[in-house]
């Protein structure tokens, strides 16, 4: 291990895979938008649909 | 996610020195980079971990505005560079995070032999996007926006420009999960691309983004990223 990165080790107990799991992080869960903010998307995108079609309808199976 | 102590105090230094970035493309200032004067002490550490997480962004002003960055700043963007070679296991992405750093010393340092800045550094593959859905696909690109660079190619690239429109579904994707932060990310490489369908409304898009999500640091510095390639006009 390379002295600086072992220096920041002791230092700060930050490890390698501390670094490297928040170079690659994994896709948080989702959390969708509130009216309030539909409502503020809608006055930014007054002259566009910008955003605020719903997902198209997809047929049903079975 | 809970995040470990550890994780949550070098997010905030990872937030700390994105607040530095941003304020510099706003400003058309020098990179601060606060506390990475040293590496002996707390701070100092802490702080070059933090450097070797944000990457080549740290510098991207001086990139953007062909401006010398200070040499405290590039001094230290070395010393991270070196010190945090990926691992030969390492993740994709870590490694062409890492390649980015070496790409943007190229560009500000002076080569000096056996350093990485004088190291042509070969460029890593991006086979593990070859088969990428669009979701996959914007996230990876989100993550890897240090490469969303004007006038820069590289795999990576080359596969941002052959997909615009799975990126711009992603980009959508991403705000309706509220994941300002893919979001930005996605919005930084499509205002470099070709091919991106006007009814997306890129622009007031980024707007929103920064409105509900600017107040995270990293948020609020690709958004800024994207805003100065747009102005400078200058495409991949």
């Amino acid at each position: 291990m390379p002295s600086t990165d072992k220096a920041i080790e002791e230092l700060t107990g930050i490890q390698s895979v501390d670094i490297e799991a928040a170079l690659d992080p994994a896709e948080p869960d989702g959390v969708y938008r509130d009216s309030r903010e539909c409502a503020a998307l809608a006055l930014l995108s007054a002259d566009t649909k910008l955003l605020l079609s719903p997902p198209t309808p997809r047929p049903k199976k079975g | 996610m809970e995040q470990s102590g550890t994780s949550a105090l070098l997010q905030g230094a990872v937030q700390d020195l994105s607040s530095d970035v941003v304020s510099a493309l706003r400003g058309g200032d020098h990179v601060r980079v606060a506390g990475t004067g040293a590496v002996d002490g707390l701070a100092g550490g802490l702080a070059v971990a933090a450097v070797r997480v944000l990457g080549a962004d740290l510098l991207l002003p001086h990139i953007l505005s062909r401006t010398p960055a200070a040499p405290e700043a590039l001094t230290v963007f070395r010393q991270t560079v070196e010190a945090f070679p990926p691992r030969a296991d390492a993740a994709p992405i870590v490694v062409w995070s890492h390649w980015a750093m070496s790409r943007t010393l190229r560009r500000l340092d002076a080569p000096q032999a056996g350093s990485p800045a004088g190291d042509e550094g070969a460029e890593p593959e991006a086979g593990w996007l070859d088969e990428a859905t669009w979701p996959f696909l914007t996230h990876q690109l989100a993550v890897l926006a240090p490469l969303a660079v004007p006038g820069e190619d590289c795999a990576v690239a080359r596969v941002a420009r052959s997909r615009p429109v799975d990126l711009a579904r992603g980009f959508v994707r991403a705000v309706r999960r509220r994941d300002w932060q893919q979001a930005a990310g996605a919005g930084r490489w499509l205002t470099l691309l070709d091919g991106v369908p006007d009814t997306l409304g890129l622009e007031t898009g980024l707007d929103f983004v920064e409105l509900m999500g600017g107040s995270d640091p990293r948020v609020a510095l690709q958004v800024e990223a994207a805003r100065a390639m747009r102005w400078t006009g200058a495409f991949v």
